[in-house]
């Protein structure tokens, strides 16, 4: 797929909304399985946009091949109309990544590795200083700088990484189960954080399996399941005629009809 | 929580159900089984951990046969109690040491575990106490006190105060053990416990190394009265004044046997109150340790970051460099790996030069021990690489960051090869030899920091992060090979030219001409380490995705 046009790839998504990735044929094998099995997908750009599936079903795969961080076996990726493989110093600086399951540097304190990170990034040192400072008071971790991050909670991790990935401004965010593990007040300040920077035309693509949470904060939904795209759109596209999102992903991914617990019939009260 | 906090001894559980609390021998007939299924389930891992498994055995069995016949054949030396005394106090040390560096070897050792049970810590201590006399450590104790009483004893008298030692030597190990380790089990399954166990394995590095040198001190003639005052000191202290009691009472000193053998019931007293005590706390009060990480101080670090920080370049490889060298003090693992470098380059020659073969070019070991830390820098930043790959998209940015860390190592590492040299042309009184064998070091330095780079660029590998012993993740060792020995080599072939400029000029008996080792050398050294930069940087940018999957593995 890697010769198909480029206008194919970076062509409208539902009309006039232009994409801010275009993903043609990804593929991503592990040995026999299969994690990734062909992706075709546009996500359009200034929106808040949600990758759904139940564990295991491609979704930390696709976010990492389109992130620039795993080689898939072949297909093409386009983020903010520059390709990922071809021309890395278009696209790493365009784009901030909140990875699952990847350290941080953890051994530094939450302002050393803001330092760190941008000055990586190549920007001024004050202005790497300012910014730092600007976004641990916003993300509330400025009682907590000087610790390092090896001592902090999910939390306070999940917002040093946010910080970290917000830091150089990207224009494309990809966040891989931001709200896991997080409490409810971290939840909303993430999520305040988030509204105002898509506010400013700026792009979400995040991963989730809380169906309420995509289904609150998205304006576009895409659903995976065993490594392939099931179904994308505006979200009240993606939802149709089911009373939920949740209703409508359940049935996408074939999850009716399955034992819910009646074989365990002495769980509960009554003879012990 | 009723079981626990009620007085021991009280009413029986409220509803006189089976649910009550167990009786206390049916709780240590539990505990032995767990303890023996433990040992059993050692030859049910894989052939590899098994083999290791038994191979342990194997040696420590050997090793305590061979203290036995030792102890056996210093049966009736007059100095016999300046040795067996003092090893008595090293093996109830490391008793005493153990659980903080090896905590996970025995699950029960963290009674925590034990709180959602229906278990008083009376019977607990009983039951653990009793479980924790099964093992290999306690095998090998036992057989240890035994030798000692063998070596020490001598008629009726010294063989009854032997009977009553043995099992309070072994008693008093273990319960120093338990206690020391349920007082310090906040510690241990906290984040600075977890560190010290990784720390672990630069005890054994380091401590081998000074137990070498104690033992060439020891081993010349007359050496063993280094060891009286020690020995003076450790026969008033338990468990070691047991055996000394077997002494005593041998030589017909009853009172101060029976004076030394109280004084060793006493503190198996003392020791199971104070483990007793620990227990209750541990088992009524509430675990805080999460309320304390969330609420700690929050310090800003010293200032000697910042000064450290103004010493390095201000670019890319400045920022790369800060963070390595705050890595080498604050990572355990990271930490482990540069004090050993540090410590075996300086101890080694040292040892050497005990022994009689002092030579200033030792002080080249100092630089190849340091160079080695080049060696798989990625696998060291663990899976948080991606940050790293996400800031690199041009060769160039790839050579800025290994330039980084190779000014890291030259930081700490230029220093200190100057000072050891210096060190070691002034003791031995060779001021002639110092400009070329600093010249062979930083030659060697560079040579490692050339191959040390691509190794890390050609052959990463993940190193895993929760044992202090472990270096590479399963499945990796080939690539670690390939890296480091290959390196090593590749190393030698490296500085050969140098070293055959040097025995040239020697052979050649220009003399006066040695000093121009010294700029040879650097100069060689930095072209070295600047051109394996220059050669791993593309190869670099171009395998980040692979760098990070192999690093990610652990």
């Amino acid at each position: 797929m890697a010769g198909s046009p480029e206008e194919d790839v970076t062509g409208s998504a539902g009309g006039t909304v232009p994409a801010a990735v275009g993903v043609r044929g990804l593929w991503k094998r592990f040995g026999d399985q299969v994690a990734v099995a062909g992706i075709d997908l546009e996500l359009p750009a200034g929106q808040f946009v949600g990758l759904v599936g139940p564990n295991g079903a491609g979704k930390t795969t696709t976010l990492s091949m389109v992130t620039g961080l795993l080689r898939p076996d072949s297909g093409r990726i386009l983020v903010a109309g520059h390709d990922v493989w071809a021309d890395p110093v278009a696209v790493k600086s365009r784009i901030g990544i909140l990875p699952e399951g990847l350290r941080l540097f953890e051994r530094l304190s939450g302002r050393e590795l803001l330092a760190y990170t941008g000055r990586l990034r190549g920007l001024p040192g004050e202005e790497v200083d300012q910014r730092a400072t600007q976004l641990l008071d916003v993300l509330d971790l400025a009682g907590a700088q000087h610790k390092l991050v090896v001592d902090y909670s999910t939390g306070m991790r999940k917002k040093i990484g946010l910080a970290t990935a917000l830091l150089h401004n990207p224009e494309v965010l990809f966040l891989d189960e931001p709200f896991e593990g997080v409490d409810p007040v971290s939840a909303q300040t993430i999520r305040g954080v988030l509204e105002r920077y898509t506010a400013s035309g700026a792009t979400v693509v995040f991963s989730s399996h809380v169906m309420e949470l995509v289904e609150s904060l998205c304006d576009w939904v895409a659903v995976m399941a065993a490594g392939r795209i099931r179904a994308h759109g505006p979200l009240a596209e993606v939802r149709g005629a089911a009373p939920s999102l949740q209703a409508a992903f359940l049935e996408l991914v074939g999850a009716h009809g399955r034992d819910d617990g009646q074989s365990l019939d002495w769980l509960g009260g009554g003879a012990r | 929580m009723s079981a626990v906090t009620s007085p021991p001894g009280g009413a029986p559980s409220p509803a006189g159900t089976p649910r009550g609390t167990a009786p206390a021998a049916a709780t240590t007939a539990v505990f032995v089984r767990i303890k023996l299924a433990l040992l059993r389930n050692g030859l049910r891992q894989s052939t590899g951990r098994k083999a290791a498994y038994i191979a342990s055995m194997v040696v420590t069995a050997l090793f305590a046969a061979l203290q036995l016949l030792g102890l056996i054949a210093l049966r009736g030396h007059p100095q016999a109690a300046v040795v067996v005394v003092p090893a008595i106090a090293l093996v109830a040390l490391g008793w005493a040491v153990m659980p903080l560096f090896f905590a996970s070897g025995d699950e029960t050792l963290d009674p925590t575990r034990l709180v959602m049970l229906p278990l008083r810590p009376g019977a607990v201590v009983g039951s653990l106490l009793v479980s924790s006399l099964i093992g290999i450590g306690p095998a090998f104790t036992l057989v240890l006190a035994v030798g000692s009483v063998v070596a020490l004893g001598h008629g009726a008298a010294g063989l009854s105060a032997g009977i009553v030692a043995v099992p309070l030597v072994l008693l008093v190990c273990v319960a120093l053990s338990r206690a020391v380790a349920a007082a310090n089990i906040r510690l241990l399954t906290s984040r600075r416990g977890r560190d010290l166990a990784l720390l672990s394995g630069l005890f054994i590095a380091v401590g081998a190394q000074l137990l070498n040198l104690g033992v060439q001190k020891l081993s010349e003639p007359g050496g063993l009265r280094f060891l009286e005052p020690a020995a003076d000191v450790l026969r008033l202290l338990p468990p070691a004044s047991a055996l000394d009691a077997v002494r005593a009472a041998g030589d017909g000193a009853y009172a101060a046997a029976a004076a030394q053998l109280a004084l060793n019931g006493a503190a198996l007293v003392l020791l199971l109150w104070w483990w007793r005590a620990s227990l209750t706390r541990l088992m009524t009060a509430p675990d805080g340790s999460t309320l304390q990480a969330a609420a700690g101080p929050d310090r800003k670090p010293g200032g000697e970051s910042s000064r450290l920080a103004a010493l390095l370049p201000a670019d890319r490889t400045g920022t790369v460099a800060l963070r390595t060298l705050r890595y080498a003090w604050r990572e355990p693992k990271s930490k482990a790996a540069w004090v050993t470098a540090l410590a075996i380059g300086l101890l080694l020659p040292v040892v050497y030069a005990v022994q009689g073969n002092g030579s200033p070019y030792w002080a080249c070991f100092a630089a190849g021990m340091l160079g080695l830390q080049m060696y798989n820098q990625f696998g060291q930043d663990t899976s948080a690489f991606w940050l790293v790959a996400q800031t690199i998209s041009s060769p160039r940015d790839a050579y800025l960051e290994l330039r980084g860390r190779a000014v890291a190592l030259a930081f700490v590492a230029l220093p200190y090869v100057t000072l050891v040299t210096l060190g070691f042309v002034a003791v031995l009184d060779r001021w002639d030899a110092f400009a070329e064998s600093l010249g062979l070091s930083f030659g060697l330095l560079g040579a490692f920091l050339a191959t040390g780079t691509l190794a890390s660029v050609l052959y990463p590998y993940s190193i895993p992060q929760d044992s202090g012993f472990k270096n590479v993740a399963p499945g990796q060792t080939g690539q670690a090979w390939i890296g480091i020995v290959g390196g090593m080599l590749a190393s030698a072939v490296l500085a050969a030219p140098l070293l055959a400029v040097t025995v040239w000029m020697h052979v050649a008996d220009a003399h006066d001409w040695l000093w121009l080792l010294l700029p040879a050398g650097a100069a060689y050294g930095w072209a070295a380490a600047e051109t394996a930069l220059r050669v791993g940087a593309p190869r670099m940018a171009s395998r980040l995705p692979e760098i990070l999957t192999a690093v990610s593995r652990a």
